[in-house]
């Protein structure tokens, strides 16, 4: 494997079993992706794009091959040291922001760093930083209910980054968002990935929003199909 | 600690549902406590430790049948007896009807022996100014400051059960241990036997102290034996039985307030089932996007448990406050009209109890789905919308 490769996945193989049926997602995919990439995951429905990332961002198991992810060898981390693992070193940024409708703003971002032994003064500090970065910082006190779709995600994005990860995944990010709103989103992940240096991996179906990454990949009857670098 | 705020926080997040669980929690352990006291108050009563060594005698046929007086003299001359005294209930009226308060026309002498444990304190110049007073009474402490009398007033009592209406000098106020006991009045059975005709040479019942708690059985059946064949046969009782029979209803409350206590205890279990269920259910999604952000399967279940607690806390905690205030009502509003709840308190024990069942409960009702929704794979979590 590459020397700076952030993500890396030799033969990995995913199925689902109903009844004795075997259902066959992933078989045999390898793929690498290097630190700091900003990589759009694209691809037909059901063509497994959801379940490649959430193997490679450590909340599911493969069935067969190896995930080498930020350093670590994913298969050799037992269930709390996987949940260790990723409040270390993953974002998450869902379709559906995922906000926690009880706390406001500022509080949902906190979330991730009470795993941390940060003091509250420092965390503080953090989740400012974090909704600065969003540009929200006005809006911390606001329930997620009081927030537009466009302004729920990026709280969801600032979450995501409170914690310094290395990796964001992002499952259609722009799936629930408008075009206006996605193009603001969209910018904001660029922003990440080249003033931050996060690498980024995200699934859409978006076009446009996949004109934003720097290199398009497309899943097939799982396996990689072929691999677009986007010309800027 | 820093995870108190999401626990509260989660646990109003449908107000309505939260609020009416714990209404109905707070009620359920009000219920339970309230009627819990009240046994432990009535068995605390009927097993008054203090009256191990009493007996009452009275008529075999009924407690309004009369005996002679001249009982006492031979129930008297027995080795084990310490003391014998006439007591009649006299169930006299101070100025209202409303104003009831235990009053009995007693032999002076004896009381201080027969009632040793409850007339703990008194004045030996108040005592020698009753006796020598024929138209004297004492009265408990407690009595005295709800009336406000003072030794040397006079207080006007008006029979019911005997047409006489003595005006009785204040002569002396005791001290008890409980408050329960300085609720009476004693004055000189002598005034009873001169104002009624017919009680001449007659008295309701007679106690007995024994010398030792353990005479007492054989000293029962002595004097029922003795007077078994005269005219007037008696029924020679310990105190405690006396009081039971006085509280006939007492075993099946006990039956009953154990069943309803039960059911109530079913319902809660069902309640809080429910409402957690629903609770826990409705967060799959979230409980999953936690797991994701880092935390473990512990730590979520750790946070599901401590709503669960939390919830049963509050209403157990309401519910015994609630209680607690009823109890105090029931002291100043009842205490006075039925004498053993002057003292009516929810114990210690009660109250451990009940914060020990709801707890326990909560826990139950929680650690199901909590542990169903935690064992639950992530991104299935994530897929259930
Ligand atoms: N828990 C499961 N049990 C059985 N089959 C599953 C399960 N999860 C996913 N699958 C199947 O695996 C295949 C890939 O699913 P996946 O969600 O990865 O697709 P996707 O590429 O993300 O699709 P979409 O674009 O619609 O989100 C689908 O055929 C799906 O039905
Ligand atoms: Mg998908």
């Amino acid at each position: 494997m590459a020397a700076d490769a952030i993500i890396s996945c030799h033969a990995v193989a995913k199925s689902y079993w109903r009844g004795t049926l075997e259902i066959p997602v992933l078989q045999g995919l390898d793929l690498e992706i290097p630190r700091g990439g900003y990589y759009a995951l694209m691809g037909p429905s059901g063509s497994g794009k959801t379940t490649l990332l959430n193997l490679i961002a450590g909340i599911d198991r493969p069935t067969g091959g190896t995930l080498e992810v930020c350093g670590y060898e994913l298969n050799d981390l037992d269930d709390d040291q996987l949940a260790g693992w990723r409040s270390q070193h993953v974002g998450f940024i869902f379709q559906n922001y995922n906000l926690v409708p009880v706390l406001n703003a500022f509080e949902n971002v906190e979330l991730p760093l009470l795993l941390t032994g940060l003091s509250r003064r420092e965390r503080r500090e953090k989740v400012l930083e974090a909704l600065a970065l969003v540009n929200l910082t006005d809006r911390m006190e606001n329930y997620p209910r009081q927030l537009s779709g466009g302004q729920e995600q990026r709280v969801a994005i600032a979450r995501a980054i409170v914690t310094d990860p290395d990796l964001l995944v992002a499952d259609e990010p722009t799936g629930a968002l408008d075009a206006k709103n996605a193009e603001e989103v969209m910018a904001l992940l660029e922003r990440l990935n080249a003033e931050l240096g996060k690498t980024i991996l995200m699934v859409t179906h978006d076009p446009k929003a996949a004109h934003h990454a720097r290199i398009q990949i497309h899943l097939e009857k799982g396996v990689l199909d072929r691999t677009v670098e986007v010309n800027r | 600690m820093k995870y108190f705020r999401l626990v509260l926080r989660s646990l109003f997040r449908s107000k309505r549902r939260t609020i009416l669980t714990v209404l109905f929690l707070a009620v359920s352990v009000f219920l339970i406590a309230t009627l819990q006291s009240i046994l432990a108050t009535l068995d605390g009563f009927a097993n008054n430790p203090n009256a191990s060594n009493r007996i009452a005698v009275r008529h075999k046929v009924s407690l309004t049948n009369m005996l002679p007086l001249r009982y006492a003299d031979w129930i008297r001359q027995q080795s084990e007896v310490e003391g014998v005294m006439a007591l009649q209930w006299f169930g006299g009226i101070y100025q209202d009807p409303s104003n009831f308060f235990p009053n009995f026309a007693a032999d002076p002498e004896p009381i201080i022996r027969i009632f040793k444990e409850e007339i703990t304190d008194y004045s030996e110049a108040e005592w020698r100014d009753f006796l020598r007073d024929r138209n004297g009474c004492i009265v408990g402490e407690a009595l005295a400051k709800k009336y406000g009398w003072r030794v040397g007033d006079v207080i006007p009592l008006q029979g019911t059960i005997f047409p006489i209406n003595p005006r009785l000098n204040l002569r002396g106020i005791y001290r008890s241990k409980r408050t329960t006991d300085e609720q009476a009045m004693y004055f000189h059975y002598k005034l009873l036997e001169e104002g009624v005709p017919f009680m001449k040479g007659r008295v309701g019942s007679f106690w007995v102290r024994a010398k030792h708690p353990d005479d007492v059985p054989r000293l029962i059946e002595r004097i029922d034996r003795h007077f078994s064949d005269a005219a007037e046969p008696t029924l020679s009782e310990t105190e405690n039985a006396f009081q039971l029979a006085f509280l006939k209803m007492m075993g099946d409350l006990a039956t009953i307030i154990h069943s309803i206590t039960g059911a109530v205890l079913v319902a809660i279990l069902i309640v809080s089932a429910n409402t957690m269920a629903m609770a826990i259910r409705e967060r799959t999604t979230e409980v999953a996007v936690f797991r994701a952000m880092g935390f473990t399967g512990s730590q979520m279940l750790g946070i599901l448990m401590a709503e669960g607690i939390l919830l049963a806390l509050m209403g157990g905690l309401s519910g015994l406050g609630l209680a607690w205030l009823a109890a105090g009502a029931l002291r100043t509003g009842v205490g006075t009209v039925i004498p053993w709840l002057t003292d009516f308190t929810i114990p210690v024990d009660t109250m451990l109890f009940c914060l020990h069942v709801t707890m326990g409960l909560g826990i139950l009702s929680t650690f199901i789905p909590a542990y169903r929704v935690v064992r639950r794979p992530i991104v299935e979590g994530l897929r259930a919308l």
